[in-house]
Protein backbone atom coordinates (compact mmCIF):
# COMPACT_ATOMS: atom_id res chain seq x y z
CA UNK A 1 0.00 0.00 0.00
CA UNK A 2 1.35 3.17 -1.09
CA UNK A 3 1.30 5.76 2.20
CA UNK A 4 0.15 9.51 2.01
CA UNK A 5 3.34 10.54 2.94
CA UNK A 6 5.06 9.35 0.05
CA UNK A 7 4.07 12.13 -2.61
CA UNK A 8 7.00 13.33 -4.12
CA UNK A 9 6.50 13.94 -7.50
CA UNK A 10 2.79 14.32 -7.27
CA UNK A 11 1.03 17.66 -8.18
CA UNK A 12 -1.87 19.13 -7.36
CA UNK A 13 -0.29 20.61 -3.51
CA UNK A 14 0.13 24.49 -3.24
CA UNK A 15 3.42 25.69 -3.91
CA UNK A 16 5.51 25.63 -0.48
CA UNK A 17 6.21 28.75 0.98
CA UNK A 18 9.39 29.93 2.12
CA UNK A 19 9.84 32.06 5.17
CA UNK A 20 12.65 34.57 5.30
CA UNK A 21 14.70 33.92 8.75
CA UNK A 22 12.16 31.20 9.38
CA UNK A 23 12.88 30.34 13.53
CA UNK A 24 13.13 27.19 14.70
CA UNK A 25 9.87 26.47 16.65
CA UNK A 26 6.73 28.58 15.39
CA UNK A 27 5.41 27.74 19.17
CA UNK A 28 7.61 26.76 22.33
CA UNK A 29 5.23 23.61 22.78
CA UNK A 30 7.37 21.88 18.79
CA UNK A 31 10.28 22.82 20.96
CA UNK A 32 9.03 20.48 23.84
CA UNK A 33 7.93 17.89 21.40
CA UNK A 34 11.34 17.68 19.35
CA UNK A 35 13.98 17.27 22.82
CA UNK A 36 10.82 14.70 24.12
CA UNK A 37 11.39 12.51 21.20
CA UNK A 38 15.24 13.26 20.97
CA UNK A 39 14.92 11.38 24.68
CA UNK A 40 12.83 8.37 24.22
CA UNK A 41 14.96 7.81 21.16
CA UNK A 42 18.25 8.05 22.72
CA UNK A 43 16.30 5.54 26.13
CA UNK A 44 15.66 3.11 23.52
CA UNK A 45 12.04 3.39 23.33
CA UNK A 46 11.81 3.24 19.36
CA UNK A 47 13.99 4.24 17.11
CA UNK A 48 14.28 6.65 13.81
CA UNK A 49 12.46 4.37 11.31
CA UNK A 50 10.19 2.68 13.83
CA UNK A 51 8.80 6.90 14.46
CA UNK A 52 9.07 7.48 10.77
CA UNK A 53 6.38 4.29 10.33
CA UNK A 54 4.59 5.84 13.44
CA UNK A 55 3.89 9.10 11.51
CA UNK A 56 3.05 7.51 8.38
CA UNK A 57 1.02 4.92 10.00
CA UNK A 58 -1.62 7.84 10.99
CA UNK A 59 -5.09 8.36 9.64
CA UNK A 60 -4.81 10.50 6.42
CA UNK A 61 -6.85 12.65 6.91
CA UNK A 62 -5.41 13.88 10.02
CA UNK A 63 -2.11 13.40 9.20
CA UNK A 64 -3.12 15.78 6.12
CA UNK A 65 -4.64 18.34 8.50
CA UNK A 66 -1.54 18.20 10.85
CA UNK A 67 1.11 20.30 10.89
CA UNK A 68 5.25 19.22 10.96
CA UNK A 69 5.34 19.06 14.66
CA UNK A 70 1.44 17.69 15.77
CA UNK A 71 2.33 14.84 13.13
CA UNK A 72 5.26 14.15 15.42
CA UNK A 73 3.67 14.13 18.98
CA UNK A 74 0.87 12.31 17.02
CA UNK A 75 3.83 9.57 15.90
CA UNK A 76 5.04 9.84 19.86
CA UNK A 77 1.58 9.51 21.67
CA UNK A 78 1.04 5.93 18.80
CA UNK A 79 4.73 4.71 20.10
CA UNK A 80 4.21 5.08 23.77
CA UNK A 81 1.06 2.94 24.07
CA UNK A 82 2.48 0.23 21.00
CA UNK A 83 5.49 0.10 22.81
CA UNK A 84 4.05 -0.12 27.03
CA UNK A 85 5.19 2.84 28.05
CA UNK A 86 1.66 4.51 28.46
CA UNK A 87 -2.17 3.63 28.41
CA UNK A 88 -4.08 5.52 26.28
CA UNK A 89 -6.09 5.86 29.17
CA UNK A 90 -3.01 8.09 30.53
CA UNK A 91 -2.71 9.91 27.63
CA UNK A 92 -5.90 11.63 27.72
CA UNK A 93 -5.00 12.59 31.81
CA UNK A 94 -4.73 16.48 32.50
CA UNK A 95 -1.71 17.74 33.52
CA UNK A 96 -1.69 17.99 37.54
CA UNK B 1 30.00 -8.82 1.99
CA UNK B 2 31.00 -7.47 -1.20
CA UNK B 3 28.83 -5.03 -2.98
CA UNK B 4 26.47 -6.21 -5.92
CA UNK B 5 26.90 -3.50 -7.27
CA UNK B 6 30.02 -0.68 -8.56
CA UNK B 7 29.55 2.74 -9.91
CA UNK B 8 28.85 2.21 -13.65
CA UNK B 9 26.15 -0.47 -13.35
CA UNK B 10 22.93 -0.27 -14.72
CA UNK B 11 20.12 -1.04 -11.89
CA UNK B 12 16.38 -1.54 -12.09
CA UNK B 13 14.79 -0.56 -8.63
CA UNK B 14 12.08 -2.71 -6.77
CA UNK B 15 8.61 -2.60 -8.32
CA UNK B 16 6.78 -3.97 -5.71
CA UNK B 17 4.94 -1.86 -2.76
CA UNK B 18 5.95 -2.85 0.54
CA UNK B 19 3.57 -3.06 3.77
CA UNK B 20 5.10 -0.96 5.62
CA UNK B 21 8.55 1.60 6.12
CA UNK B 22 9.78 1.90 3.02
CA UNK B 23 13.52 4.43 1.81
CA UNK B 24 12.12 3.80 -1.94
CA UNK B 25 10.29 6.39 -3.06
CA UNK B 26 7.17 5.76 -4.84
CA UNK B 27 8.27 7.84 -7.53
CA UNK B 28 11.53 5.98 -8.51
CA UNK B 29 9.71 2.38 -8.31
CA UNK B 30 10.38 0.04 -11.16
CA UNK B 31 13.01 2.52 -12.73
CA UNK B 32 16.24 1.73 -14.66
CA UNK B 33 19.24 4.09 -13.22
CA UNK B 34 23.12 4.08 -12.99
CA UNK B 35 25.03 3.56 -9.75
CA UNK B 36 26.85 6.40 -8.98
CA UNK B 37 28.95 5.79 -6.16
CA UNK B 38 28.68 3.69 -2.75
CA UNK B 39 27.51 6.03 0.42
CA UNK B 40 28.32 3.85 3.41
CA UNK B 41 26.28 0.75 4.38
CA UNK B 42 23.60 1.17 7.35
CA UNK B 43 20.76 -1.14 8.70
CA UNK B 44 17.83 -1.35 6.49
CA UNK B 45 15.58 1.07 7.44
CA UNK B 46 12.54 -1.22 6.42
CA UNK B 47 13.42 -3.44 8.96
CA UNK B 48 14.69 -1.36 11.67
CA UNK B 49 10.95 0.28 11.41
CA UNK B 50 9.83 -3.00 12.45
CA UNK B 51 11.86 -2.81 15.85
CA UNK B 52 14.63 -4.88 14.29
CA UNK B 53 18.72 -4.53 14.61
CA UNK B 54 19.78 -5.91 11.42
CA UNK B 55 23.42 -5.33 9.88
CA UNK B 56 24.37 -2.39 7.54
CA UNK B 57 23.73 -2.92 4.25
CA UNK B 58 25.52 -0.98 1.47
CA UNK B 59 24.02 2.14 0.25
CA UNK B 60 24.06 3.71 -3.41
CA UNK B 61 23.63 6.91 -4.98
CA UNK B 62 21.40 6.50 -7.64
CA UNK B 63 21.45 8.49 -10.81
CA UNK B 64 18.12 8.71 -12.62
CA UNK B 65 16.68 10.44 -16.01
CA UNK B 66 14.15 12.72 -14.54
CA UNK B 67 11.70 11.92 -17.55
CA UNK B 68 12.37 7.78 -16.74
CA UNK B 69 10.61 9.08 -12.99
CA UNK B 70 8.06 11.39 -14.37
CA UNK B 71 7.69 11.49 -17.71
CA UNK B 72 9.45 14.62 -18.42
CA UNK B 73 12.50 16.94 -17.41
CA UNK B 74 16.28 16.90 -18.86
CA UNK B 75 17.77 17.05 -15.69
CA UNK B 76 18.82 13.61 -13.55
CA UNK B 77 17.97 13.00 -9.99
CA UNK B 78 20.61 11.27 -7.91
CA UNK B 79 18.30 8.95 -4.87
CA UNK B 80 20.42 7.31 -2.05
CA UNK B 81 19.28 3.62 -1.93
CA UNK B 82 19.81 0.60 -0.18
CA UNK B 83 21.20 -2.55 -2.09
CA UNK B 84 18.39 -4.14 -1.22
CA UNK B 85 16.00 -2.00 -3.34
CA UNK B 86 18.08 -2.84 -6.77
CA UNK B 87 18.47 -5.42 -9.08
CA UNK B 88 20.71 -5.73 -12.42
CA UNK B 89 19.42 -3.93 -15.04
CA UNK B 90 19.34 -5.54 -18.45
Amino acid sequence: MSRINDVGGMTGFAAIVQEPDEPPFHADWEAHVLALNGALIRRGIYNLDEFRDAQERLPVPEYLAASYYERWFAAIRVLLVEKGVATSADLELPHG
Amino acid sequence: MADRFAPGDRVRTRATDPDGHTRLPRYARGAVGTVVERAGAHPLADERARGGTPDPHAVHHVRFAAADLFGAGDHAVVVELWEDYLEEAP
